[in-house]
């Protein structure tokens, strides 16, 4: 392998003499991936000092992973890739944290994951047992005991485990690939906290698209974008790359500061009829129809307090009857409903309603029952209380086999994995796949297939198959899958998780398009933001227990409810202030 | 789930050294393999058993419920060979079923085979840990760490491969589907499951074995054990152990037998 560049007559730029040896480097690097057609980089000349703090910016598939693997020596070393440069400089000691938290060990217990690194730079035994206690010290990870198993921890928590191991390196340089993307906003703050102290004295080179908390921090004193197909674009401090490339930024989905509000901005201006209409008659008078629609709803408070359980179990008499008020039914009715895993509730609702045109953000820390929720929701759980849909009794039925066909004809179900919901050996086949087994006409299906392909921005990719899409496309066909099928309620298990901003963006536009076409959306989410501005409703589970939070603040006006927490049950008047006050 | 798995309190069998354990389990595996005389081997099985409560550690409840399924083990191993064994003394006959003398004894003594072979197995699986046979193995058995840690990596995949098999198996759930009847739809079924599982898998493995080898894990060269593996007075009570319990199968072969065939092959 090391004879393959060294053959090679250097390509382009000059040298020039540099001043003191850098942490890494790399010059007129050219790199293509065995398959390909274009390079990833032509002829990159790429330089980090000494104590830097750097981070990577750029679309994906930019190369900025790849970039790091050169730099860090793993390609070629590792993982063999055909590559030249004239000249290279690899940092003595370095470790590299990952993004996935569960790929990053070998071994069950946390003490024998640690071991296993301090096993490899031939440590003796007996100074293991300090050193790791040392080190978890200094990612904030202080355990009871050494002897944990790993997979007792939390995502966020694994992570600052794989940091810890890899500072057993006492690397000089630390390299990490996108070490928050697939945590939870308190994760991601305390991964970065843990970088942040163990940075001194150590280069830094990031590559990450979720970058409000790391600026938070000011962890970083320069920032490198790099355009498609490697190209680098500019560089320099935070605050003037950010003011001078705000636009590549926002084109290329990274999430750097104000992206969220600007999106915000534009996406009340572009929906502010928010009302659906359904059957051409715009439904804003059916917040106040049913009486009792707030009385369910509590005050959102901090966990602690079980107060969704001592709930009182409003009767609601509107409920289920004709009415003949097709838009003021709601289409979820949970009363008192309880889902269990292995014989033990996991998930209790006391009183909670959906409604058409309703977009329903579910919150909560991890662990808290959002996905026994949905589980349950859908019958793939078995449950006991009071549950309706579009009028029809789920309850009733013990046999779940039968309860996830009768739910699956009025939910449509969107898996956080994309890849584990695909059926199809094609991307128009998975959209078709659940239309078939009920729409008679061929044509009518195919019809509705391109109708899908071209909302759900799938054109011209239908005989693709489904793992060969980009990140971002994979998100959309799940959805397309899910929605095609024009069920009143869609249930999306986080659906924006690990996505780009731009691809965020795009899910969040699609289901606002369905909720006003008259249908319910039920998103679990981590994002405050998606919660507070661009649902309609908030709904929390904490401990196992459902809370409504009732209208969020975009929901409120339209309703015409100043207040929907008035009926708050063990609200404190403080936290019932702080919500009105919002 | 998993304190159902774990052993409620450790055992002489949990202290010895796995490589020890490890070599005992197959040479009593080859001297059952090789035992021909059915006496000898019932009292096999019967002490394997009776170690198999007092040592695994685990409640007798669990063990029995272990124990009763070896009656499957019996029947199944015996069955055949009673049913179509070979034989002149012929007890019964129906069609192809040809129930002789020869055959049934010879059944038996296969049953008890089976019976011995799984109670020795689980003896051993029961009282050693995965990391600790892999740690003495590297230590003791000169197991390349490149193999040894390729395992216990594997081995802590595996979860994560079954809940994503539950998770595909709700995804395949809601959306429905028509189902195929017979072999193809069997065959469908397998593709539906393995392709989603089978590229999850692969790809974990690529990205757990490019972080194992950027923490300088090159597979060769020395390195310290965090788990020393030694030799201890367990090692030496466990051999006694063992021997002591084909010595005591031996003696009440000899002195309580019940089927008095000396050698199986020849009866």
């Amino acid at each position: 392998m090391g004879g393959f560049h060294a053959d090679l007559p250097p390509a382009g730029a000059a040298k020039t003499p540099m001043s003191g040896e850098p942490a890494g480097e790399v010059r007129d690097l050219r790199l293509k991936f065995p398959g390909e057609d274009t390079f990833v980089f032509k002829d990159l000349t790429f330089r980090v000092e000494r104590g830097e703090k750097l981070l990577l910016l750029g679309p994906s598939g930019s190369g900025k992973s790849t970039l790091l693997q050169v730099l860090s020596g793993m390609i070629p070393e590792l993982v063999d890739v055909p590559m030249r440069y004239s000249e290279r400089v690899l940092p003595s000691a370095w470790g590299m944290l990952f993004q996935d938290p569960d790929t990053q060990f070998c071994m069950p217990y946390v003490d024998e994951e640690l071991a296993f690194v301090l096993e490899n730079r031939r440590v003796p035994r007996e100074e293991m047992a300090p050193r790791m206690r040392d080190v978890l010290k200094k990612v904030g990870l202080e355990l009871k005991e050494l002897h944990v198993p790993i997979g007792t921890l939390s995502q966020g928590m694994k992570q600052r485990l794989a940091l810890a191991s890899i500072l057993l390196m006492e690397p000089e340089v630390l390299f990490l690939d996108e070490p928050s993307a697939l945590l939870d906003p308190p994760g991601r703050k305390q991964i970065w906290q843990a970088v942040r102290e163990v940075a001194e004295a150590r280069t830094l080179i990031i590559v990450e698209h979720r970058i409000e908390e790391l600026l938070e921090l000011e962890l970083v004193d320069r920032v490198a974008l790099f355009g498609p197909e490697g190209r680098l674009l500019g560089q320099g401090p935070p605050e003037e790359l950010f003011r001078s490339y705000r636009k590549e930024l926002l084109a290329y989905g990274i999430w750097h500061p104000g992206v969220w509000d600007g999106y915000v901005a534009d996406f009340l201006e572009a929906y502010q009829e928010t009302g659906p209409t359904v059957g051409g008659q715009k439904a804003d008078s059916y917040r106040q129809a049913p009486e009792g629609r707030e009385q369910g709803a509590q005050v959102c408070k901090p966990a602690g307090k079980k107060h969704g359980q001592t709930a009182p179990l409003t009767e609601r008499k509107s409920v289920g009857e004709p009415a003949g008020q097709p838009v003021g039914q709601p289409v979820m009715v949970l009363t008192d409903f309880r889902g269990f895993r292995q014989g033990r509730p996991v998930i209790h609702a006391a009183q909670a309603s959906v409604y058409p045109g309703d977009f329903i953000a579910v919150t909560g820390p991890n662990g808290a029952g959002k996905s026994s929720l949905l589980l349950s929701l859908m019958g793939l759980l078995p449950s006991e209380g009071g549950y309706r849909l579009s009028g029809q009794d789920m309850s009733w039925s013990k046999l779940r086999n039968k309860m996830v066909r009768a739910v699956a004809r009025e939910v449509g179900f969107v898996f956080q994995n994309p890849e584990f919901q695909f059926v199809g050996n094609r991307v128009d086949q998975e959209i078709a796949f659940s239309l078939l087994e009920e729409t008679a006409g061929s044509e009518e299906v195919s019809r509705l297939v391109d109708e899908a392909l071209i909302r759900f921005g799938l054109a011209g990719l239908e005989a693709r198959h489904p793992y060969q899409l980009s990140l971002g496309q994979k998100r959309r066909l799940s959805v397309a899958g899910a929605a095609v099928l024009k069920r009143p309620v869609l249930l999306l298990d986080e659906p924006t998780f690990g996505q780009d901003a731009v691809n965020t963006f795009a899910i969040l536009d699609l289901c606002e398009e369905l909720r006003r076409e008259g249908a319910a959306i039920l998103m679990v989410t981590h994002e405050e933001k998606i919660a507070e501005t661009i649902a309609t409703r908030k709904w929390e589970v904490r401990d196992g227990v459902l809370t409504d939070c009732g209208l969020t603040e975009r929901g409120r006006p339209r309703a015409g409810i100043a207040n929907p927490a008035t009926v708050g049950v063990e609200g404190t008047a403080a936290a019932n202030g702080e919500r009105v006050s919002v | 789930m998993k304190g159902v798995f774990a052993p409620s309190y450790r055992t002489w069998m949990h202290r010895a050294n796995p490589v020890l354990k490890l070599g005992g389990s197959i040479l009593l595996f080859f001297l059952a393999l090789f035992t021909h005389r059915p006496d000898f081997m019932l009292y096999q099985a019967v002490v394997f058993i009776l170690l198999l409560f007092w040592q695994s550690g685990y409640a007798f409840w669990k063990i029995l419920l272990v124990v009763l399924s070896f009656i499957l083990v019996f029947i199944s191993s015996s069955s055949t060979m009673m049913l179509f064994g070979k034989g002149e003394a012929l007890w019964w006959e129906w069609g192809l079923i040809r129930i002789t003398e020869e055959s049934f004894y010879r059944g038996i003594h296969i049953g008890l085979k089976s019976v011995t072979l799984a109670a020795e197995g689980l003896l051993f699986v029961l009282t050693t840990p995965s990391v600790g046979l892999f740690y003495a193995l590297m230590q003791n058995a000169k197991l390349p760490p490149k193999f040894a840690y390729s395992f216990m990596a594997s081995i802590r995949l595996l979860p994560m491969v079954w809940e994503e098999l539950l998770i595909r198996r709700n995804a395949l759930r809601i959306r429905g589907g028509q189902r195929l009847r017979g072999p193809r739809g069997w065959v469908a079924a397998i593709r539906l499951y393995a392709v989603p599982l089978l590229s999850q898998s692969i790809r974990r493995a690529h990205r757990v074995a490019v972080a194992m080898e950027s923490k300088a894990f090159d597979g060769k060269g020395g390195r310290t054990y965090y788990y020393p593996s030694v030799f201890t007075k367990f090692d030496l009570l466990i051999a006694a152990l063992l021997l002591g319990a084909v010595s005591l199968a031996l003696l009440l072969g000899g002195t309580l037998p019940v089927f008095s065939i000396a050698d199986i092959r020849n009866y």
